[in-house]
């Protein structure tokens, strides 16, 4: 490697969080300075500013669980960002795909969806809910209680630029065999 | 004779520009009557859809109609030219969309690294001023300006990260580039505050050493202080101070054409149009004197 490249890599890594102890002393200065705590707030900050922009129901559940700061940070640290704000709010929705609560995962799920599909995507998407997602996606937008979870119900989305109305949702009752 | 000997002496006033990043119709009507130049950044009117990214052609309609009452001049923020392994092409790929649209005066980027082994830092950092960051730059000068034959300019962009060991000082370093490639210099005098708050920069020592032929633009801002740190937040009017060092850096640098005041998008709503056109009136005021 060049020094300029382990300059750059490492400046990289510690922008990023990642644990790689430098060996360079200039490195190694940097990552205890307060000069890279701001340059990282200032580079968390964008990435916040973007994804609350462009993912508004998303970015208002987390910040309503106060998840949104750590899991922004969380996915700035772990992820080639894109300076692209569609590719970052498409990459930050899918991050959440595997997050263990159900209603961040319906929400982020729901948001790529309406995102791709006011894109152009041909594709069709599928998003469940245990609750009445009507009713939760106001609340969220008019920062009102949200919906109790409703244990015998399956709340079934489907949007598709094809539908007549983008969404169509059914709701399936849910029967609990004693 | 006398009288025509000072004529021949006599500079123009340098031109007015300020940005404008699109969807704001009225915000580009208030303005344009009170610039001469239009600074346009491609990565900020940009867009992706299935084939790529691509410039929005709404805000590229908008540029159109204010063609007959302003020039154009690009300004980049996503070129990464001192990147180790390669520039972002996508970048070059809207310049060229811009390029094959409008007639632009000339275009500019930061000496800067924004990507790092094709990860988008999310920031931009200054380069280390080496001889090997030096020879990377002025290769890739050289092959923007071989792909547009427009002058080419950069920007020193602020130091907030410690000072990496150096073989060049901050002007000496600029000076490489310019005179090894005959590219040209946007000077921004709040970045230089910011340095100055921030390193310690000398800002007169600085402006001794550095060669100010090259310098066609000027960039003025106003920023915040956050944390102990001045930072290059482009969100609010210009201070007193900034205009100060503008106006002695219009004095003194020969070649400057255009004085540029940046504001970001999202600091339109935060200080008013109102606001705003009275800033610009205000710093058309101070260049002129």
């Amino acid at each position: 490697m060049t020094e300029l490249e382990i300059h750059q890599r490492g400046l990289l890594n510690l922008i990023k969080s990642r644990a790689v102890a430098p060996n360079d002393p200039y490195l190694r200065h940097v990552a205890n300075s307060r000069e890279l705590a701001m340059l990282r707030e200032i580079a968390l900050w964008w990435r916040a500013f973007q994804i609350e922009t462009r993912c508004r129901f998303t970015s208002r559940l987390l910040k309503r669980l106060d998840l949104f700061r750590a899991l922004v940070e969380a996915y700035f640290n772990n992820n080639a960002t894109s300076p692209f704000v569609e590719d970052l709010s498409r990459d930050f929705l899918l991050s959440l795909s595997h997050h263990p609560a159900p209603l961040v995962r319906s929400v982020s799920q729901f948001e790529r969806a309406f995102l791709e599909t006011r894109a152009g995507s041909p594709e069709a998407f599928e998003v469940l809910w245990d609750r009445n997602p009507d009713i939760l996606l106001r609340a969220l937008e008019e920062s009102t209680a949200l919906p109790e979870l409703e244990p015998r119900c399956v709340y079934r989305m489907q949007i598709a630029r094809d539908l007549p109305q983008v969404f169509a949702c059914s709701c399936e009752v849910v029967v609990n065999i004693p | 004779m006398a009288s025509t000997d000072t004529a021949m002496h006599v500079r123009p006033t340098p031109a007015l520009a300020t940005t404008y990043e699109g969807g704001d119709p009225a915000f580009l009507e208030s303005i344009t009557p009170l610039v001469d130049t239009i600074e346009v950044s491609p990565d900020a009117i940009a867009h992706l859809d299935g084939r790529g990214a691509h410039l929005r052609p709404d805000v590229l309609n908008e540029y159109d109609s204010v063609l007959s009452q302003v020039n154009l001049i690009a300004h980049g923020v996503g070129l990464s030219i001192g990147s180790f392994d390669h520039w972002e092409e996508r970048y070059l790929r809207l310049l060229d969309e811009l390029f094959a649209r409008f007639e632009l005066e000339w275009h500019s980027e930061h000496l800067a690294c924004t990507v790092v082994a094709d990860e988008n830092l999310g920031t931009m950092i200054p380069l280390p001023r080496t001889e090997e960051a030096l020879d990377l730059v002025c290769k890739r000068v050289r092959l923007i300006q071989e792909r547009y034959r427009v002058p080419f300019l950069l920007e020193h962009v602020i130091q907030l990260l410690p000072e990496a060991p150096s073989q060049f000082t901050p002007a000496g370093f600029l000076n490489e580039i310019t005179s090894r490639t005959g590219c040209g210099l946007i000077l921004d005098a709040y970045n230089l505050e910011c340095d100055s708050y921030n390193q310690g920069l000398d800002i007169p020592a600085f402006l001794g050493e550095l060669d100010l032929a090259p310098a066609r633009e000027l960039h003025i801002a106003g920023g915040v202080q956050h944390g102990g740190f001045q930072l290059d937040i482009h969100s609010r009017r210009t201070s007193d101070s900034t205009l100060a060092l503008a106006l002695d850096l219009v004095a003194r640098a020969p070649n400057l054409h255009v004085v540029t005041y940046e504001l970001l998008k999202e600091a339109i709503s935060v200080l008013g149009q109102d606001a705003i056109c009275a800033e610009l009136a205000r710093i058309r005021k101070v260049i002129q004197q």
